[in-house]
Order: structure tokens, then sequence, then C-alpha cells
């Protein structure tokens, strides 16, 4: 296997993530999304850590520290979410916009 | 004692320091500071002449600033003529500080007048000195200032603050000529000293066209200073200043200050041909022209402007008929019996008290020192044979015969005809004829007397220094001994002297014994009559052309300051304003807008980069 | 050495005491502002001293690390440092005396001004701090926050000071300037990102040497080189004004507290003439001449339009406002002849125009306080009420109008002169401002000064005929005047107000006189800048 294939998928994950993250409505739908580029950047983190021109452990621990902090991203980020719907009785990021203008 | 030249202007100018500073403590006392200060220059002046008519010309620069490799210098050149013009200026300065002492007796601003008297002539005085064309432009601009400060010395009344005003601004038009005639010669010759720019003339450093254009340019400044047509329109105007200012600036002096430039500027001149010719046409035809308005005018000192204005051009015909010293001549002999003229006009006025030719009459009896004084600068200047005026018009004439065009010739008679009938016009006006209400008319104080005898004495001695019958000392020591004299034709000297006596018989036949109608010009032309009372409409010509186009350029653009500069501001303005709300329209509050539009962004950097490898200039 | 922070931050001192007095002891704060503008100006003037002595200025640098941007491995040790860095030379200080002069000159002045005095003198003395400041960086990053400190500085005290107008010619300034400061900003950061350093000495060594080419970051072709210098000249452009961009100018002239003009026309806008000379002349030499001929004709369409519109101003601050813009073109015209006499003539127009422009408004502050107007239709005859004041502001008007002995003329000659080398014709045609110059100036104040005084002011000045001698009685007179004796209800020019008054006229004469005073500290710098030119 060569560094090009995981960067690759890497790739092809980010960019679903970001389509994703981009066009679908529901807010919940959208922070997964945001977790597949998280983690397609993992993947380059530690395909780097391995592959790269200086391997070293550099690249694990970073990618354990993105997820350590994609983890309580989420879990702000659903925290909000319920804040938001409690409110707006809707989880739609297209209503979320009273910040217009 | 020529090494000293340069202390004499040094005394005027304290004078005006020390005047202002503490004039208003001394009042009355303030004119013993002024007379004192200007005899001492004259006493100097006197010393560095004596000195300077065994000796040679002696020069010495002090560096006045650097401009990178070049260093522009100051100084004192004591060349015959200059050291000539110096003696000329002290004198008349100090002969009418003297006057003015009783003449302004009792002015409330008495000091401030001695203060500016003494600005002028240390103005004056510097010029003459001059080596090089930068200090003369300074002080050229200086006397200026001392004749704009005293023409409005009646600061209250608008016709003296209109009559200063249009003075400075006239001779300022004049000025930029030779300021600029000034600066090209620097950039030909690299130097602006007199002595660098002749060598620059003779060794064909300078191209002839050059030559002509800045001779030219720098004239306009003469024609400026010199009151000659067509800027002469200020000069009559500046009566309205003191008489004493009338006599020593705007006839001894200050408008002879052209002449002494062209003068001092010869050689550039004889180096061409049409600048020559430029000269004498415009000296020439100011000499016909000035003599003419001055047949009409009822107010005296305004006759005896115009006819310094005439003088003046008789002066510029001699220098641009190739005569330098017959200019001079006549610059020194019209000096005394023009200041003389306007120092007997000021008595006249100080003892009937108005200056309208019209009201006078009779007062041969109560003046019994001014009015022979006034005859004899009278006779003086319209060429009687004895008299100082006589021998440097004829000079003049000469020369205008042997070397000027024919044309020019015979204007100059004909003014010298115009010449003699008005100033017996106004003489028999004055002096004869019956006395016209002006019981309590009295003779002026001794201060004011004095200074006029002696101007007397002068106007009539002074024209022996240079006569076809006892040698020309004056012509020979100008010129190095250079000089001869101009072989000209004798029936000359008759008919200067029958077209003076002509002039006379008219004037005395018209106001003398009155055998004659005085409106018979007026009755018979009556539209030339109109033409010489409103001065051939020159002043109303230039506020129609220059004037209202000047005023009509700035109220153009001030519409265009306030509307389109001013509209392209708002404009700019306008369109950020647009986008800023166009802008605050993109902003719909959707997230997933935002990103979008983020992720484009970055693609287009991205590609950029990626075709340019990040550097565009 | 501290000498030039010491310089530039000495007022901060004054700064600190004036927190510490009340806001109603007026006497107390007067006396404060105008006490810590003194020592720059000591320190300024030992230092023009000593150099005249043959003191070498360059032993006043200084420099200090500030900020580091970065450690990139590839980059030489000195990139993307940015120092703390002072230095002056003869130019930087013949504009560091006038700052200081006129500085304490204003803080005199301002007792004319009444309201918050101390928030008042707080902003002028960090304006003064702004203003030396520029003046001694060594850096464009701090040449270019001193700037802003002068902006700021600026825009609250006209806009809290000034006249009815005031928040709209404020805000004016604040725009065109800050526009201004804006294109500035991105040239010194492309140079920084170029170049790695702000330091002008180092910037001027890499972008001439070649040798030291190669330590640039990045090559700088022609083409850029142009760019940046026009960037450069059209952010200084709106800061002079050239002409487009003159309309803020004639606002604050008119709005802003007269005190507070006397610095703005005096030092502020002479910033943009140093700038040119010393980054457009000094770094871009060669691009420069391609600029050149576009400079000298913007400088003549200055001089003419300024005069023109001047003619037909009514109002004393509108007039000296539009000669403002005339007399910043002659500097125009200096910098485009682009040789040794036409820069030398920039830098002392501005320096006579800054002597000039303090003197017209010391004496506008003047007029408004004894009057209530600078309305040149209802004044007049003020010679008789107030013969030293209107001595003052003849002395005023012939200095602007380009009088030989003063300091205008010495500006103007020297810098015509440097164009007539290159561009004869086109500094013919300019040469007529000065029959402009001299009609605007004599009309207006002559109107002020000579004639009568105008109807109601009469009354105020208690106006009577003057006695004149015997003679000029015999002048046709309009009656009408209210005779009897003055009732005081007008002041002249009073003992502490003489004193600015004085002093600026006695440095006009002595430039005017003997410009070396002026030229010998320049000598040294223009000889650099002829080298850099290869002329």
């Amino acid at each position: 296997m060569t560094l090009s294939a995981y960067l690759a998928l890497a790739l092809i994950l980010f960019c679903i993530g970001l389509y994703g993250a981009l066009t679908k409505r529901n807010t919940v739908i959208v922070l997964i999304c945001i977790e597949l580029m998280l983690n397609a950047v993992n993947i380059n983190f530690v395909a780097f850590a391995k592959y790269g021109a200086h391997p070293s452990v550099h690249g694990h621990v970073f990618a354990l520290f993105a997820i350590a902090v994609a983890a309580a991203e989420a879990a702000v980020g659903l925290a909000a979410l319920i804040a938001f719907y409690r409110s707006r009785k809707t989880v739609q990021v297209d209503e979320a916009n009273s910040l217009k203008h | 004692m020529m090494n000293l030249a340069w202390v004499v202007p040094l005394f005027p100018l304290g004078s005006f320091i020390l005047l202002l500073l503490f004039g208003r403590r001394w009042k009355q006392a303030s004119a013993y500071v002024g007379i004192a200060a200007t005899f001492l220059s004259l006493l100097l002046a006197l010393a560095v002449l004596v000195d300077r008519l065994g000796g040679s010309t002696y020069e010495a620069n002090w560096t006045w600033m650097t401009i990178g490799g070049v260093t522009l210098t100051v100084g004192i050149s004591a060349t015959a003529l200059n050291v000539w013009m110096l003696v000329v200026v002290a004198l008349v300065s100090w002969l009418v500080h003297v006057y003015s002492q009783g003449y302004m007796a009792g002015d409330e601003r008495f000091s401030t007048f001695y203060a500016y008297l003494g600005l002028f002539t240390f103005a004056m005085l510097g010029l003459v000195l001059s080596p090089n064309l930068l200090q003369a432009y300074i002080f050229w601009e200086l006397v200026g200032l001392g004749s704009f400060l005293l023409i409005g010395f009646y600061f209250y009344k608008e016709e003296a603050k209109a009559a200063a005003k249009k003075a400075f601004i006239m001779t300022r038009i004049g000025d930029v000529g030779f300021f600029i005639g000034m600066m090209l010669l620097f950039w030909q010759t690299h130097s602006f000293d007199y002595d660098d720019i002749f060598r620059a003339v003779g060794d064909g450093t300078l191209s002839p066209g050059m030559t002509t254009l800045a001779a030219i340019l720098i004239f306009i400044g003469a024609i400026g200073k010199s009151g000659q047509f067509p800027l002469h329109t200020w000069l009559p105007d500046a009566m309205e200043g003191p008489t004493p200012v009338s006599a020593l600036i705007h006839a001894a002096t200050m408008v002879a200050a052209g002449v002494y430039l062209v003068a001092a500027l010869f050689p550039l001149y004889e180096a061409s041909h049409a600048a020559m010719m430029t000269v004498a046409t415009i000296g020439g035809v100011t000499a016909i022209f000035a003599a003419t308005i001055g047949l009409v005018q009822t107010d005296i000192k305004r006759v005896l402007a115009y006819s310094t204005v005439s003088q003046l051009g008789y002066m510029m015909l001699a220098l641009g008929a190739g005569s330098y010293v017959a200019a001079i001549f006549h610059l020194t002999t019209h000096a005394f019996f023009k200041a003389l003229l306007f120092l007997a006009a000021g008595s006249v006025i100080h003892a009937v008290r108005t200056q309208n030719i019209e009201e006078m009459g009779g007062l041969w009896r109560r003046l019994p020192w001014t009015a022979p004084l006034f005859l004899i600068g009278a006779l003086s200047i319209s060429g009687v044979p004895l008299f100082a005026g006589f021998f440097s018009k004829d000079e003049i004439l000469a020369a205008a015969w042997t070397n000027g065009p024919r044309l020019l010739f015979w204007l100059a008679v004909a003014a010298a005809l115009l010449t003699s009938f008005y100033m017996f016009r106004l003489f028999f006006l004055v002096f004869a004829g019956k006395a016209r209400h002006h019981e309590d008319a009295h003779e002026a104080p001794a201060s004011m007397v004095a200074p006029m005898l002696v101007l007397g004495v002068l106007s009539i001695a002074s024209g022996y220094m240079q006569t076809p019958w006892f040698g020309s000392f004056l012509g020979e020591w100008l010129t190095d001994g250079a000089y001869r004299h101009e072989a000209a034709p004798g029936w000359i000297v008759v008919v200067a002297t029958i077209v003076s006596f002509a002039g006379i018989f008219l004037a005395w036949l018209m106001y003398g014994a009155q055998k004659m109608p005085r409106d018979w010009l007026s009755a018979r032309v009556p539209y030339v009559d109109e033409l010489l009372r409103r001065h051939y409409y020159i002043d109303d010509i230039y506020r129609l052309t220059v004037v209202s186009l000047v005023s009509w350029i700035s109220r153009l653009l001030a519409y265009v300051d306030r509307f389109l500069v001013e509209g392209l501001a708002r404009l700019a303005a306008g369109i950020v304003g647009a986008a800023a709300s166009a802008g605050s329209r993109g902003q719909n509050g959707q997230a997933q807008t935002y990103g979008a539009v983020t992720v484009a962004g970055l693609a287009i950097l991205v590609v950029i980069f990626a075709l340019t490898g990040g550097y565009w200039l | 050495m501290m000498f030039l922070s010491l310089l530039v931050f000495s007022p901060l001192l004054g700064i600190v005491l004036l927190m510490f007095v009340r806001k109603t002891d007026e006497r107390m704060i007067q006396w404060l502002g105008t006490a810590a503008t003194v020592p720059p100006l000591i320190l300024a003037l030992f230092a023009f001293i000593q150099s005249g002595r043959g003191f070498r200025l360059e032993r006043l640098d200084e420099a200090r690390d500030w900020v580091r941007l970065a450690d990139l491995p590839f980059l030489t040790d000195a990139a993307y440092v940015i120092r703390y860095e002072l230095g002056i030379d003869g130019l930087s200080l013949v504009f560091i005396v006038l700052t200081a002069v006129l500085a304490t000159l204003a803080a005199l002045a301002s007792m004319l001004v009444k309201t918050e005095k101390k928030g008042y003198f707080l902003w002028l003395l960090a304006l003064e701090i702004g203003m030396l400041g520029v003046f001694s960086a060594a850096n464009f990053v701090w040449f270019f926050l001193f700037l802003e400190v002068t902006l700021v500085a600026m825009f609250l005290l006209v806009g809290k000071w000034g006249g009815f107008e005031r928040e709209r010619a404020a805000y004016s300034y604040l725009l065109y300037n800050g526009l201004g400061s804006a294109l500035l900003l991105v040239v010194i950061a492309v140079l920084l990102a170029r170049t790695g350093t702000a330091n002008f000495a180092l910037l001027h060594e890499m972008l001439h040497n070649p040798a030291a080419e190669g330590q640039l970051i990045a090559p700088l072709t022609e083409e850029g080189r142009r760019w940046l210098l026009g960037g450069l000249l059209l952010a200084f452009a709106v800061k002079l004004p050239a002409v487009p961009f003159h309309r803020w100018l004639i606002r604050v002239h008119v709005e802003a507290p007269p005190p507070v003009v006397m610095l703005h026309a005096g030092v502020l806008l002479k910033i943009a003439a140093y700038g040119m000379i010393r980054f457009g002349v000094g770094l871009f030499p060669d691009e420069f001449r391609s600029f050149a001929g576009v400079l000298a004709l913007f400088g003549v369409i200055n001089v003419l339009y300024g005069a023109l519109l001047a003619l037909r101003q009514r109002e004393l601050k509108r007039v000296l406002a539009y000669s403002s813009v005339s007399h910043m073109g002659v500097v125009l015209i200096g910098l485009g002849a682009l040789n040794e006499a036409g820069i030398q003539g920039a830098i002392f127009q501005s320096v006579a125009h800054g002597l000039i422009s303090a003197l017209s408004f010391l004496l506008v502050g003047v007029l408004t306080h004894r009057m209530g107007t600078t309305d040149i239709n209802r004044l007049g005859g003020l010679t008789k009420a107030m013969p030293l004041f209107s001595g003052y502001l003849l002395t005023a008007a012939l200095a602007l109008l380009g009088l030989p002995g003063l300091a205008g003329f010495v500006g103007e000659f020297t810098s015509f002169l440097g164009l007539f080398q290159t561009k004869p014709a086109l500094a013919a045609v300019g040469a007529l401002g000065l029959i402009f110059a001299a009609v605007y100036s004599l009309k207006a104040v002559l109107d002020i000064t000579f004639g009568r005084p105008r109807d109601r002011q009469e009354a105020v000045m208690g106006w009577r005929e003057p006695q004149a001698s015997a003679v000029s009685i015999c002048e046709p007179q309009t009656s009408g005047a209210s005779l009897g004796e003055p009732q005081g209800g007008v002041v002249d020019l009073q003992g502490k107000e003489a004193v600015p008054a004085f002093i600026l006229v006695a440095l006009i004469v002595a430039v005017g006189v003997y410009p070396q005073l002026l030229a010998a500290p320049l000598t040294a710098v223009v000889e650099t800048m002829m080298n850099g030119l290869g002329g």
C-alpha cells in the first residue's frame, strides 16, 4: 500500500463529508458529516505518520487529540442542537437564519 | 571706501527696524531718525562715488544658499552705473525725508511713514548694488513692497486701497516675466551673475533665440516697474499716496528701476536686435501715448504722473536706440526735475488743499518760493536750452535719429512738443491768472522749501555733466572712456528747441493770455477728448478682458470644485454604500451558504497559486 | 542612547501629569499643556545646533527588538523581525524642529480654546508625539503606527473642538486619510513580505544593490516596483493633498480650531511631502523618473487651481485653505523637477508653508476671538483699531504671495528653479500662479485691514476718522462715520498672543533672508538622493 491510496480515501471521505455538511437540511446529519471530515483528517495524520518523509509518532498523537476533541465537539454540538430545538421546535438548518442581514 | 558700499543700504534698514519697534513712542521725533539714516547713506555713497571716480569696479559676494553644487550669492558690485545710481537714490531719498517732516506733520502714523520710507530706500539702494539677477529680483520686489505700503498709506481711503493693490498686482505681472527670464538664463549659463551672463552672450553659449527671449521676458519686468505701455495703468493711480512718496518712488527712483535694469543688462540687449527694437518701440509708443493723456488731466499729480510715464518712455527709447549713456543721463536729470516738480506740487497742495488744477490759479504771489522753483522744473522738463532736461533730451533725440527707426524719432519730437505744452498748461493754470478763493494759501515751512531749492539747483546744474560744449564727463566715466558723442546732425538741437518753445507758446496762448479758447480741441474732436480723458479706455479694456476672463475661469472652477470633484467623492462614497447594502443582502443567515462560498473562495485561491506559483507581481 | 525616544515621547510626561489636574482648573491645564511641549523643543533645537557643529546624526540611531513574526528556517535571521527603530538625518531633523516649534506655538495659541481644555490638550500632545514619531521613525511599520496616531488625534480634535460642521469635517478627514493610509499599508505589507525588513536603510540597500538583491525573499520586478511607487505616491497625494483629493483639506481648515490648523497645515500636510521624498525618491529613484512628469503636471494644476479658487472665496479661512492647496502644488513641482534644486525646493516650500500657515491661522484664531467672524464681507478697516494685528496679517499675506526676503519666496524660487531646468514651458505656466497668489492674498487681507469698517462693526470698534496730515484732508471724504473716542470694544494683539506671532515672523524672515540656515543640514541628504537618481 502506498501513501496515495490512503490520501485518496481521505480525500473521498472529506468530500463526502463536505458535500453533506453543505447540502443536508437536518442538523444531525450535518454534524455527522463534520465528523466524517474530521476522520478524513485523522486518516491523513496517521498515513503521514507512517509513510511520510519523516515518520514519527507525532501524527498518531495528533490523531488521538483530534478524536478526543471531536468527541467533545459532538457533545457540545448536540447540546446546542437540543437547545435550538427547544426554542424553535425544529432541527432544520435552513430555519436557523435569525442572523440574516 | 568702495568695500564699505554694502553699508550704504543698511542705514535706512536700521531706521526701518528702529521705527517699527519704537516709532509709536518717538512720534514726531521719528523723522530725525529717518533723516539721519539717509544722510549717513548719502555721505557714504558720495565717498564711494569719489573712490570710484578714480578707481575701478569693486565686487564682493557672500553665500546666500547652496543648492547641491551650485552656490547662489548675494553681494555688491560697484560698477560706475551702480555707484551713480546709489548717489542719485540716496540724494533724492534724503531730500524727500527732509521734505516729509513738514509735509506729513501731524499725521497719526507719522513714524510708520518714515519706517516705510526707510524700507523703500533700503530696497532701492540694495537693488542698485546688485551684482546678479537673483539679488536684483529680490530687491526689485522689495522696492515694489515699499511702493505698495506707501501708496496704501491712507489705508482708510478705498481709492488708496485699490491703488495699492493695483500697483502691486500690475508690477507683479511684469515681475513674473522677469522671473521666467531669469530662470531661463540661469539654466543656459548656470549663473545669475551679470558677468557670467555677459560672458555667455559674448562667447555664443547663449543662442541668439534664447538671448532675445530672455531679454524680452526681463524687459516685461521693466515694463511693469517703469509704468511702460501696456502695464502703465497703476502709476497714475499710485498718486493716491502722499505726495513726497510720489516724488521719491513714482517719479525719481523706483519707476526708473526698469530703466536701470535694462541698462545693467545692456550687453544682453545689445546682442539681440529684436530685443533692442522691442525696447525702443515700447519706449517711443509710451512716450507719445502718455503725453497725449497728460494733456487733459485735471489732477495736478496725475498730470505729473503721466509725464513721468512719458519721460520713462524716452529713457527706454534711448536704451533701445543703443544709447546707454543718454538713458542714464536723462534718468538722472529727470530724477531731479521730476522730484522737484512733485515736491513743488506737494507744496501747492499743502497750501490750497486741493489737487484739482481747475480750482487753482494766481498762486505766483502767494507762493514766492514754490512758484519759481516749479517754473525751473517745468522749463527743465520741457527741454528749454540751458536747463538740464535740454541736454539729456537732446542726447536721446540724437541717438534716436542715428540708430533708431525714423518713425520713433518723430514720435519723440512730437512727445517733446506735447510735454512742454501740458507742463505749461499746468503752470499757467496753477500760478497765473486770477486767484480763486485761496485767501489762506501760504508758503510751506523751510523744511519743505530747502529740499526744493537743492533740487532746483540740480535741475539746472546736472545738465552740464554731459554737454556737446564742455565734454561728456558722465558718458566717459560710465563707459570707462569708450564713450564718443553721437555725430548727430546739428539741426536736431534746433528742432528740439523750437518744439519746446512752441509748446510753451501754445500753452500761453490758451491758458496764460487766453487768446485761444480752451475747448479748442474738445470742441472740434470731442471723441478724441473723451478718449484721452478716459485714458484710452485701457483700464476698461483690462476690466472687460483679462479681469473678467480670470473671474469667469474662477467661477467655472468653483462649480467644478463644488459639483464635479465633490460629486465624484460622493459618487465613490455612494458606490461603497451600495456595495455594502448589496453585500448585506448576501448575509441570508444560512450557515451552509456561507460554507459553500468559503469553499469556493478557497478553491479559487488554490487554482491561482497553482497557476502562478504564488507571485503575480 | 535614548535620545530620540526621549525626544519623541517626552510629551507623554505632560499627558501623565495632565491626568491628575482637575478639569476645571483651566489656567493650570493651559500652563501644563504648554510646558509639556517645551522638552521636545529643547531637545530638537539641541540636536539641530549639534548637527550644525558637525555632530553625526547617525549616532542617534536606536534599535530594539519588537515583534518577531516567524522563525522560518529558510530565511535569514533578520527576516520578518519588526524592530523598534528610530533614526534621523538632516531631512527629518528639519521637520522635527518645525514640529517642535509649531507645537509649542500652537499650545500657546490654544489659550483661546475654552471648552474641555483637558481633553483638548491630551489629544494635542498625542498629536505631537505622532508627528515627532513620523519624522523620527527609521522603519516603515513605526512610520505607519505614528501616522495613525496623528490620524486619530486629529480626528478627535476636529470632531470635538471644531466649528459648526465639525463632525462632517472630521469624518471627511478620517475617510480620505484613512484611505490613503490603507493604500500605504498595502505597499508596506508588500515590501515587508518581499524583503523581510521594514528598515529604510536596509530596504534601500536591498532594492538597489545588485549583490544584495539575492537576499530578497522574492524578486521584485520592474513593473512591480512601479506599482508600489504608484501606490505610495497616490497615498501621499491624498494626504498632501493633490487636486482631486483636496476637499477634505478645505473642510478641516474651515472647521478645525485655529491652533489645531496651525499644526495641521504646518506639519501634517508636510508628512506627505516628507513621505514622497523619503520613500518615493529615496527607495525608488529609477521608477520615480517615469512619474516625474505627472507629478510636475499635477503640481502646476494644484498651483493654478488652488489660486484661482482662492480668488473667489469671501471667507478668510477658505482663502487660506485654497492657498494651501496652491502651495502644496509647489512642493509637487519641486519633486517633479527631480533635480537638486527641485528636491531642495520641495523641502523648503514645505517648511516655509508650515511657518506661514501657522502664522496665518494664529491670526485667524485671534480674529475669530475678537470679531466673531472671519467673513471678509463683514470686516474692514481693522488697521485703525488693531494696527499690530493688521501688520502681522499683512506680513502673512506678503509671505503667502512669495515676497522675497520672506520664507515663501525661497521655497517657490527653488522649486521653480528646478522645474525650469527640466520642463521650462510647464514651469512658465505654473509661474502665472505667482500673479494669482498676489491677487488673492492682497484682496483678502486688504479688504479686512484697509478701507472702512463695515456697518455694524463701526460701533463695536469705536471707529473714528484717523487724524491725517493736513494735506490728505483735501481728498473727498465720505462722511457718516461715527466719530468719537474708541470704546475699547476691540483689543489689539496682546502681549501673550503677540509672542508666537513675533516668533513666527522672525523665523519666516530668518529663512527668507538667509536660507543657508536651512540649506546646510539638507545638503548631505539632497546629495545622497541625487546619487540614488544617478544624476
